[in-house]
């Protein structure tokens, strides 16, 4: 089973986001914010990360970045996500060293293609599961 | 009569006018007592001369003084000339006084000396002073100066030795004093008076002035006012489109897992009222982002998010999901894409939402009908562009109401909102995208018969700037791509 890390300061989209991976067969554990999120990517070790942008104290570009610095957790997958499909955002998401970018509100199969997309060894698990 | 009078002061400011030079016009204190100077030197000799000339008519044996006198008066006329030349105003109102004051006691050392009848004339000489330099002590005291200098030189000439007798009669001296005094107060009087209008035409030009500047000011006011508000307005429909949205997520997302929870364990009804929940919260997000993005695009913060797109691709995508809404009705959908329209930098989503408006109108305004999406691209020598046209067979929008028809909350008919719904957002929203990117949205209605909205949009040799941002979108990158007879795309 995949491991997720999802990192999300809003509690209701944390939850659901959480909720609807599981559904579709993936571990998720969560952070609520980015500090807690660059600890949890070396504890948790998830198979890949989804980063809420907007996060309190630490963004998420800063905490992709501090991530990616560390040789432990540089090789993980990260999928940004904002508000604003911009193009200066996923300009900023690439900059950062982030995989890939979507935006919120979520549509989850579009997500789940990309989420898929890093994690193809397992893919047929995972859909069993859904 | 008055008229006349109204017509000669006219005539007199206009000369007047002529003689003022630019740099004294500049200055108003300066320029109004150039004014004062001027008429006194234009209509001075008129009045001055009637001294010279009584006394050459009552003197027996006029002498040199008389020929003295009057060329010395009709001096003053060379004033104006001098003043046009350029000559500063100060030393020449001097030179003017001192020639006043010459004319006055050459006159009264000739006739009569403290006795004389042209005596009078002295208490111009203060006024005029007056008029001519202002405020300042330090002129004053110069004409003070003069005056006496002057009352010293003819006293001692009179006194020492010089005396002229006075050939003059008694009652010719009379008559020249009745004359010369009459002549004084006339002109005393008419100085007096256009100084007075000079004074209160300029007191109402001051008034005049500051109820512009009051009202300058009061404008300035209203229209910071009126931007605050309209800042306040679009910073308070953004922040409150985006405090909805997060609300309007949950519900959604949760309708959502409700939904997919349902549908796992076969509740067909829970599966049918949820789909309800979950479809009118989409709608109430859409809604919600349409007022987002108008307040944005007003506020001209409407970025745009350029892309690679394949333009037939991406009108096929939105014309699919349409396809439920336009084939609704009992409608029949009609899409036709030339397979020739290349790719282009665009932003997708706008162009997707401002396409999408159209054909969601298009398809709530017609009934058991026909909507149909065309899309073609025209290139010639001088322009390159997209077209896409919505073509419905609907209610159609009556003349009067098309002019309105872009506006914000425009509906076309009130009527009409009962019967199909909407908040007039829509048509508002695809023609200020339309325009950011470049385009326009124009329309062709008929009562009764349908409708047909038309997006124009240059590609590349369109695209400019404008103030703020590079408004067009769509770059061909097949610019050779001849354009080919339009394929229809079947549709299931």
């Amino acid at each position: 089973m995949h491991k997720i890390l999802l990192v999300e300061d809003n509690e209701m989209n944390r939850d659901m986001l959480t909720r609807r991976l599981q559904r579709h067969g993936f571990a998720v554990c969560c952070a609520h914010d980015g500090s807690a999120g660059v600890a949890m990517a070396v504890s948790e070790n998830p198979h890949l990360i989804l980063m809420d942008v907007a996060l309190g104290e630490m963004d998420g570009w800063e905490a992709t970045q501090l991530i990616k610095a560390n040789p432990a957790t540089a090789t993980i997958p990260v999928i940004a996500l904002t508000a604003h499909a911009l193009a200066s955002d996923r300009a900023k998401s690439v900059e950062v060293g982030c995989s890939d970018f979507d935006t919120k509100p979520v549509d989850l199969q579009r997500l789940l293609g990309k989420i898929r997309a890093f994690l193809p060894a397992l893919d047929q698990s995972n859909a069993a599961v859904a | 009569m008055k008229a006349m009078l109204v017509k000669a002061i006219a005539a007199l400011d206009r000369l007047v006018n002529h003689f003022i030079p630019a740099d004294i016009a500049a200055d108003r204190d300066t320029r109004n007592r150039a004014h004062v100077f001027l008429v006194s030197h234009i209509l001075g000799p008129f009045i001055g001369n009637v001294v010279p000339i009584s006394i050459f008519v009552l003197d027996p044996s006029p002498g040199y003084d008389v020929a003295v006198l009057a060329a010395s008066i009709t001096a003053f006329w060379v004033f104006p000339f001098v003043l046009r030349a350029g000559v500063p105003y100060n030393p020449l109102a001097l030179v003017s006084i001192e020639n006043l004051i010459f004319c006055i006691f050459w006159s009264c050392y000739f006739y009569g000396g403290v006795t004389s009848p042209t005596l009078a004339w002295v208490l111009v000489i203060p006024l005029l002073a007056f008029f001519y330099l202002g405020s300042s002590s330090r002129l004053r005291l110069i004409v003070m100066t003069m005056f006496t200098v002057n009352v010293a030189i003819f006293g001692f000439f009179y006194f020492f030795g010089f005396q002229v007798n006075n050939k003059l009669p008694v009652a010719a001296m009379q008559g020249l004093g009745l004359v010369s005094t009459t002549a004084a107060a006339i002109y005393v009087a008419m100085m007096a008076l256009y100084y007075a209008k000079i004074q209160a035409s300029q007191s109402e030009l001051e008034s005049e002035m500051r109820e512009h500047m009051a009202t300058a000011v009061a404008l300035r006011a209203a229209t910071e006012e009126a931007d605050r508000a309209s800042a306040a307005k679009a910073d308070f429909l953004a922040k409150m489109s985006h405090e909805l949205r997060t609300p309007l997520n949950a519900v959604i997302g949760y309708s959502q897992i409700l939904l997919e929870d349902a549908e796992t364990e076969g509740d067909a009804a829970s599966v049918a009222d949820l789909t309800k929940i979950h479809t009118a919260g989409q709608h109430l997000l859409k809604l919600v982002n349409e007022v987002l993005d108008l307040s944005k695009i007003e506020a001209g913060k409407m970025e745009l998010d350029l892309e690679e797109t394949d333009l037939a691709g991406l009108l096929l995508e939105i014309a699919e999901s349409a396809r439920p809404a336009a084939a609704g009705n009992d409608n029949e959908f009609r899409c036709t894409i030339s397979p020739y329209l290349g790719t282009a930098l665009c932003d997708a989503g706008k162009f997707r939402s401002m396409v999408g408006q159209l054909l969601d109108n298009a398809a709530k305004f017609t009934r058991q009908g026909r909507v149909e999406l065309v899309a073609t691209r025209a290139t010639d020598d001088t322009s390159d562009q997209l077209m896409v046209d919505v073509i419905d067979t609907g209610i159609g929008i009556a003349p009067d109401q098309i002019t309105h028809l872009f506006e914000k909350f425009t509906v076309a008919d009130d009527s009409s909102t009962s019967k199909y719904g909407g908040t007039g957002l829509g048509l508002a929203l695809s023609q200020k995208l339309c325009k950011l990117m470049g385009g326009e949205v124009s329309v062709e209605s008929e009562p009764g018969k349908g409708s047909r909205f038309s997006i124009r949009m240059p590609l590349a040799i369109g695209r400019r700037k404008t103030d703020q941002h590079v408004v067009a979108t769509l770059v061909p990158t097949a610019p050779d791509l001849a354009l080919q007879p339009a394929a229809e795309i079947p549709h299931a």
